[in-house]
């Protein structure tokens, strides 16, 4: 019985071995040729878009988009987000699935464009065309193209909202100001922010415009993560250290966005202070209603629906095997290469021209009557 | 029935033989199964399992520390911000100093082992709780790591990315494989085997052992053999230019090195028994404050370690590196079966635990699911496999926990109602996962 047992176990074992051998397809032949290269794809191949964690609704809008967009091209398509706990481990881990799944163009809105170039490297490899929706992926020169709003405008359209925000309230200088950027770990921020520099500099350096806190640089005015929680304690804390006494009045406030202008606001009106001149982007509806209000001062008008429509017509190029279209080649260098980008121009957007603004937008229309 | 029984005993657990892990490996399979069915094959590619490995590597790095901790009877919530500070220096240091990277590792080194002496010292010789010693570790190095950093993505350079996103060399002549990979894969082949035949030769010297009957062991070798094999030309298949992770080399080597201090040594013993009874181990001579401070300094030399290897995976040391790691690790040293209240568990356990969270997560990516149900899933199964095992134990079934709490056990084949008994729980035995 016993020997029964063991010659059963041997045969087993032997068969398990040759199975496992037999399973052990290579990955080696016929690989490691830069696909991707202007000959195109197949009609229903994979695309990949990976976005950062559902933090502004603007990213759950682009979401929505690309799948409805993708679908109707024929494609098939996988939209993931980060996860909120661990944003950055999870889309890494999410880029790859999309590598292993075979995907022919991957679309990334980075949760933090240094901490890619693996996955992106990876992604090229395997023959994917990587593509920067939004923010620029850094330090790799794997990164095909880049498609954004021109955000150095965004910035120069808020730095001037502002001076005309407060010019508008009091006639002559000078302002007192505070300043906002966004998370220091999006390439973008900077960019807004030196935009807005660009116009609001030359009226600090003559005293037009005072900074009452005096926190002027990026590293001081940053909002770690665009969260909003974080503008409205810093803002409670400016309040509270430099317009609690003294009589100083805040005349404006540079916001880089609007969930961030809305959470200033907020903290403005808990300390029972005159809301000041708060600009903003990115066309959310609240901050749009707070506009019509008479509360927020501005926003910009990014419209997803072109941004993610100019997307998609990339990646229909690129099926076709043609060069998709881009127009600039040299201001966008990662720092690894200098990224063919495709730029949509930004709207100021006030409450004298929302309506004219949104009037093709089917949510934020009705909110301007 | 008792064939199945000595085959339960032996295939798993080495020569301690025990049926613990056989509930959380059985898991493992089926969760492996499923999704390579589910994936249409994805998931036992080799990019796949290379990436897998890639993405493990650091959290199971973690788990190793945090099981020591956690059988000491401690916990330690500073993991991911120490991870965070060690990357940020080591960045730093070696981009705005100049310094080799090689140095940069030993710096980063010998910033967890002054961080772990630091938390140690508060939890051993102070008698802080761990939780609260921690929790100020966690602010204190999340605040350093953006105080340093000043909250800016910092790239680090090619050389020492390779600990994180490397790979063996391609080296030898062609065979359409990774040569150093299949080298590598035969030289643990070997040491299986020589395992298994000097642990049979020590069991039929020792007087009154009995040796695991032959055929167990042939199948187990088999098993083991088989399993080795394929990951071996899985891994040294994949896409040219890549092959198994330094990553998961790193691991591997802790791994083996861990298990052999924390089973087989006198101070890995003590920890065992500092965490199931403080005063006892005291009174029998253990030195209770040398051990706590041993495994509060060891946790943050190697969490340093795992968060200079997820820096040199991403290229670059962020201000979100490091968010929400501790409870990666605490989940995969729960899931492995160790006791809240400590002195239970294993490496190997917690090591397959992290496993099967990761193949979790991954196979969830690769079919689609949103980030949003992935984290329901993941914490719904965390909770399952908990409470099940514990449930069992509670019904006096067979259970994960319940079956380490009597390690000294000895069981009865000659006592036919004992046996009847036994193998009723081995029917039960795989639901247990």
């Amino acid at each position: 019985m016993r020997k029964f047992y063991s010659s059963a176990m041997a045969v087993g074992t032997a068969a398990l071995l040759a199975l496992s051998m037999s399973a052990c397809g290579s990955e080696r032949d016929g690989d490691g040729d830069d696909a991707g290269s202007g000959k195109g794809f197949k009609k229903d191949a994979l695309i990949g878009v990976a976005l950062p964690s559902k933090t502004s609704e603007n990213w759950v809008l682009a979401g929505g988009l690309f799948e409805s967009g993708l679908k109707d091209a024929g494609f098939k398509f996988d939209v993931q987000y980060a996860n909120a706990s661990s944003p950055v481990a999870d889309q890494q881990a999410q880029i790859t699935a999309m590598t292993t799944k075979g995907a022919k163009v991957i679309v990334i809105g980075a949760t933090d464009a240094a901490q890619l170039s693996t996955q992106v490297e990876a992604a090229k490899k395997s023959g994917a065309v990587v593509i920067a929706y939004d923010r620029l992926i850094t330090g790799t020169k794997d990164l095909d193209y880049y498609v954004a709003f021109d955000n150095f405008k965004v910035g120069q359209l808020q730095g001037q909202a502002l001076i005309d925000g407060m010019k508008a309230k009091k006639a002559t200088g000078p302002w007192t100001v505070e300043l906002f950027s966004g998370s220091p770990d999006d390439n973008n921020s900077g960019v807004f922010f030196n935009g807005a520099m660009d116009v609001l500099k030359p009226l600090i350096d003559k005293g037009d415009i005072v900074v009452g806190s005096g926190q002027k640089d990026i590293q001081q005015t940053a909002t770690q993560g665009w969260k909003a929680e974080n503008a409205q304690t810093r803002m409670d804390s400016l309040l509270t250290s430099t317009y609690n006494t003294g009589g100083k009045t805040l005349d404006g406030v540079l916001s880089p966005n609007d969930t961030l202008a809305r959470a200033i606001i907020q903290s403005v009106k808990s300390a029972g202070k005159p809301i000041p001149v708060v600009t903003g982007q990115d066309s959310e509806v609240e901050s749009v209603k707070s506009i019509m209000a008479g509360e927020q001062y501005s926003t910009i008008n990014k419209d997803t629906r072109k941004l993610v429509a100019e997307t998609i017509n990339m990646v229909k190029a690129l099926q076709g095997g043609n060069e998709p279209t881009v127009n600039d080649t040299k201001s966008y260098d990662n720092k690894a290469k200098v990224v063919p980008s495709f730029l949509l121009p930004p709207v100021i957007v006030t409450k004298a021209n929302a309506a004219q603004a949104y009037a093709d937008d089917p949510k934020l229309a009705p909110l301007t009557k | 029935m008792s064939r199945i029984k000595e085959l339960q005993k032996n295939l798993f657990g080495g020569s301690t033989s025990n049926a613990r892990q056989f509930g959380m490996i059985f898991t493992l399979i089926a969760v492996i199964v499923y999704f390579q069915v589910r994936t249409d094959g994805l998931t036992l590619t080799p990019t796949n399992l290379i990436a897998l490995t890639q993405q493990g590597a650091y959290i199971s790095i973690l788990s190793i520390g945090m099981l020591m901790v956690i059988v000491a009877g401690h916990i330690d919530l500073s993991v991911g911000s120490v991870a965070a500070f060690t990357g940020i220096v080591v960045a730093k240091a070696i981009t705005e100093n100049d310094i080799p990277w090689p140095i940069g590792i030993l710096i980063g080194l010998g910033v967890g082992a002054l961080i772990g002496a630091f938390q140690g010292f508060w939890v051993a010789y102070i008698g802080v709780p761990a939780f609260i010693v921690t929790l100020a570790g966690m602010l204190l190095f999340r605040g350093g790591n953006q105080y340093i950093g000043n909250a800016e993505t910092i790239t680090v350079p090619k050389g020492f990315q390779k600990i994180g996103s490397g790979y063996l060399p391609d080296i030898g002549p062609e065979t359409n494989y990774n040569n150093p990979t299949l080298l590598l894969g035969l030289l643990i082949c070997v040491a299986v085997v020589i395992r298994e035949f000097r642990a049979r030769k020590v069991r039929q010297q020792m007087e009154g052992a009995e040796p695991t009957p032959l055929w167990v062991s042939l199948v187990r070798l088999g098993v083991l053999l088989a399993v080795i094999l394929f990951a071996t030309f899985r891994f040294a298949g994949g896409r040219v230019g890549t092959s198994f992770p330094i990553s998961g080399i790193i691991l591997a080597v802790l791994v083996v090195a861990y298990s052999f201090y924390t089973r087989n040594t006198a101070g890995g013993r003590h920890i065992y028994a500092v965490g199931g009874n403080a005063r006892a181990a005291e009174l029998s001579g253990v030195k209770l404050r040398r051990v706590n401070f041993f495994v509060m300094m060891n946790m943050s030399i190697l969490a340093s370690l795992a968060g200079m290897i997820f820096v040199a995976r991403s290229a670059a040391s962020g201000p979100q590196d490091g968010l929400n790691w501790e409870l990666d690790a605490i989940a995969a040293v729960f899931i492995g079966g160790a006791a809240v209240s400590g002195g239970l568990g294993t490496i190997s356990g917690a090591i397959v635990g992290g496993l099967v969270m990761a193949v979790l997560t991954n196979g969830l990516q690769l079919i689609g699911t949103g980030a949003d149900k992935v984290q329901i899933i993941k914490g719904l199964f965390l909770l399952a496999a908990v409470a099940f095992d514990v449930y069992n134990k509670s019904q006096g079934r067979f259970s994960i926990v319940g079956s380490l709490m009597r390690p000294f056990r000895r069981d009865t084949p000659a006592d036919p109602v004992a046996l009847a008994e036994a193998s009723r729980e081995e029917e039960k035995a795989p639901a247990a996962g």
